[in-house]
């Protein structure tokens, strides 16, 4: 027997169901805590075992939970306040497009609290040495036997009578688990092989980077969206409907050059409506070259290239609401041509809209 | 009292006909051929389920999926009737179907000939494995014979290929022809989803009928948690393809797909696509959450006919938006349901008292019995 108190006394057996008869025998004795080793789950075994309820259930839930907050937050924060992009013409405060990651990270966070959680907490992880480890009846136990152990509890432990109850029982190969690990050293051998094999493995490493780098040539980043090879979805503005085609509901647009339609008047009314529609499609299509304010400072890097219109300046505070539309139908150098995308109100409300920013930037003194 | 709920319900479905016109009348009768169907369906599918995959746990809970899986009689008789629905409720089958070239190119599927062989079909084949199931199973109380159990095993794997192949059927024919321009690959999934759920359900209660009763005493928590966990389980399997379905035609925005989302999201019908996510999804799922609550018969039963309600809601959610942009529901619908459930509880009456509650003959009960989790 190990010096010191034994951890507890240890006994196999054969067959689930021998084992799953003797938990209550033994519990009923009370000589200490009755604890089970088995190779797969034994059906019922919890509860003869009077094991509690595990508290995980509760923590997965509150963690999984947050899981769905957070990633919702997260999504929320950065496509519809941060930073919005507009794609597929679709809010980008659309809650659908979030579901797919608040579904996963609400079961990343699940999973990873029931992992932990069950490994930290409940299994008292990380722990080097369990006395059972130790054991002869541990293989057995990993097997095809049973393991049954009644484990010191409190200050009093009586292995000998632990002995005898599981006897009683029908256990075999009774052993008695140690109170404390053997004492152990680890070779010296041992530690300069370790120290060794750490060496050559670092130099391998260095000398695989080194010759790497030299003979492989540097790889460019990756540009798949650019350098694909059919139409440039990176093109700029929309592609033109086919010729001679005519949109269900849109007028054919007859003028060629922007004095002609200078005439043009906006048959909308300036309405709370038309200006939410014109902002709408301001924000959708415009303001990313524009600027929020159509002061021309994009929201585009510099390998844009082209340089948007500061419809704040006195050339273009000039433009009729005519000529405006015109740009629209027809584009202009480098501004590209959107109007096909839009419908007529759709239109001459972004124009409004333009009035609108134009007069906030120009106030005067009778709009205060 | 069901008698006389049966009697009235029917009373004010007929008197639909004739107030509110066929397309309400054929409409309410389709929701409700479905409803049985799919419960019917899906508690075979549980008893088929159980002879393919060997389980024992649900051996004890097995005679009561097959008493439901006989509301597939009923289902089949309203579904021969629904037939006349067709030229009423399914553009396809009208004078006008053949200037729509969408229409027009499914003709060889869509056309009523092929459809009530299909139909027919399809009931001939749940009639023939109903009979091999419930019929085989009631045998054998009292012949004791094990060839039967073997029997069943053997017919289980055709069985999931017709109920794949049907519930396909009931899906694209019954349910997304409603609205013939319109295709979903998954709608198939998506009724096969509810269908077993309803089936689910249905079992709940009989069940819980039965314990409440003093009757299948010997059932224990082990088996009612099981049965809360399929339950829980195909809630979060529903809405899962409920979503998917929905996210991906959301997201691709094509007309010949998004239309169908779009009459479900505007006006009256938007509040019902809302209640239909709270209550068949949020309200079970949480419901079903705790432990206690899969195992406890009686908080199992409210959920349980929660579930049935929202699958009535989802039918209702998927048949009735093709009658106009606003969600009838008044006496007639009142009616109808009276007049199914009535039907249906008669029926079930009657199953209650045919054989044993339990398959006594079954090799494995005494192993179902001593099942633990
Ligand atoms: C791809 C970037 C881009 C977008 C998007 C864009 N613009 Fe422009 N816009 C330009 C550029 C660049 C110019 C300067 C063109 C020039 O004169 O060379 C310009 C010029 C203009 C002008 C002055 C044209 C003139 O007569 O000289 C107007 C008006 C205008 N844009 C309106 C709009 C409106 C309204 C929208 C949204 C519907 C819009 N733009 C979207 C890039 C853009």
């Amino acid at each position: 027997m190990a010096e010191g108190r034994a951890f507890g006394v240890l006994g196999l057996f054969s067959d689930p169901a021998l084992l799953l008869a003797a938990v209550p025998k033994l519990r009923a004795r009370g000589l200490g805590r009755v604890q089970a080793y088995t190779p797969y789950p034994v059906h019922g075994l919890g509860e003869a075992l009077g094991l509690r309820r595990s508290p995980l259930g509760g923590m997965v839930l509150v963690m999984g939970l947050l899981g769905t907050a957070t990633a919702f937050l997260f999504q929320w924060w950065m496509n519809s306040v941060d930073y919005p992009l507009f794609t597929g013409g679709k809010d980008p405060s659309s809650w659908q497009a979030f579901v797919p990651i608040m579904f996963e990270v609400t079961v990343l966070f699940a999973t990873f609290t029931a992992g932990l959680g069950m490994l930290v907490l409940l299994n008292k992880l990380p722990a080097f040495w369990h006395p059972f480890l130790d054991s002869e009846a541990s293989r057995a136990a990993t097997r095809d036997r049973f393991a049954l152990a009644i484990e010191a509890e409190g200050e009093v432990f009586d292995a000998a009578a632990a002995e005898a109850a599981l006897m009683v029982v029908g256990a075999g190969s009774i052993e008695v688990l140690p109170g404390l690990p053997p004492p152990r050293r680890v070779p010296l051998e041992t530690l300069l092989g370790l120290a060794a094999g750490g060496a050559v493995a670092c130099c391998l490493a260095g000398a695989a980077m080194y010759w790497g780098v030299k003979l492989f040539p540097v790889l460019p980043p990756m540009s798949h969206m650019l350098a694909q090879p059919r139409l440039d979805a990176q093109q700029r503005g929309r592609r033109a409907p086919a010729e001679g085609s005519v949109a269900r509901g849109r007028l054919p647009y007859p003028f060629e050059k922007p004095e002609q339609a200078r005439g043009l008047g906006n048959p909308l009314p300036r309405t709370e409506e038309v200006l939410r529609l014109g902002r709408k499609v301001f924000a959708h299509n415009c303001l990313i070259c524009h600027g929020p304010l159509a002061d021309g400072t994009p929201i585009l890097t510099a390998a844009y290239g082209g340089r948007p219109a500061n419809l704040q300046s006195r050339k273009y505070l000039g433009l009729s609401d005519g000529e405006i539309y015109h740009t629209i139908m027809k584009g202009e150098n480098a501004m590209p041509r959107l109007g096909d995308g839009f419908t007529e109100d759709e239109r001459w409300a972004v124009i409004h809209y333009i009035r609108a920013l134009q007069r906030a930037q120009h106030a005067k003194d009778g709009d205060l | 009292m069901t008698l006389a709920m049966t009697a009235l319900g029917g009373l004010a479905a007929a008197a639909t006909f004739f107030v509110c016109g066929p397309q309400r009348f054929w409409a309410n009768w389709l929701v409700w051929m479905l409803m049985l169907l799919s419960a019917g369906l899906g508690a075979l599918f549980l008893t088929a389920l159980e002879h393919l995959t060997g389980a024992r746990w649900s051996v004890p809970l097995r005679r009561s999926a097959e008493r439901v899986s006989g509301l597939l009689v009923p289902a089949c008789a309203a579904a021969v009737l629904a037939l006349f629905a067709l030229p009423v409720l399914y553009p396809w089958a009208g004078p006008e179907a053949a200037h729509h070239p969408l229409i027009a190119a499914k003709a060889g599927w869509l056309n009523v000939p092929f459809f009530a062989a299909r139909a027919l079909a399809c009931a001939a084949l749940w009639l023939v494995s109903w009979r091999v199931f419930a019929g085989g199973s009631l045998r054998q109380d009292r012949s004791r014979d094990a060839a039967l159990s073997e029997r069943a095993r053997r017919y289980a794997p055709f069985f999931m290929v017709v109920m794949g192949l049907t519930t396909l059927v009931v899906a694209f024919d019954w349910v997304s022809s409603l609205s013939p321009e319109w295709y979903s690959d998954v709608i198939g999934v998506y009724l096969f989803a509810g269908s077993f759920l309803a089936g689910l359900a249905a079992v709940t209660l009989t069940v819980g009928h039965l314990k409440e009763r003093g009757r299948l005493t010997e059932l224990r928590f082990d088996h009612v948690y099981s049965l809360g966990a399929w339950l829980f389980a195909f809630t979060v399997f529903w809405s899962y393809i409920a979503f998917a379905q929905y996210l991906l035609m959301w997201y691709a925005d094509l007309p010949e797909e998004v239309f169908w989302y779009a009459q479900r999201s505007r006006g009256a019908w938007r509040g019902v696509s809302l209640a239909l996510g709270l209550l068949h999804f949020v309200i079970p799922f949480f419901a079903l959450l705790p432990r206690d609550a899969k195992g406890d018969l009686r908080r199992l039963r409210w959920v349980a006919a929660l579930v049935l309600g929202a699958h009535f809601l989802d039918l209702y959610w998927l048949v009735f938006p093709v009658l106009g942009a606003r969600p009838p529901f008044s006496w007639p619908e009142l009616g109808f349901a009276g007049f199914f459930i009535g039907v249906s509880l008669l029926w079930m009456r009657r199953a209650l008292r045919q054989g044993a509650d339990m398959p006594v003959g079954d090799p494995g009960l005494a192993e179902g019995l001593a099942f633990k989790l």
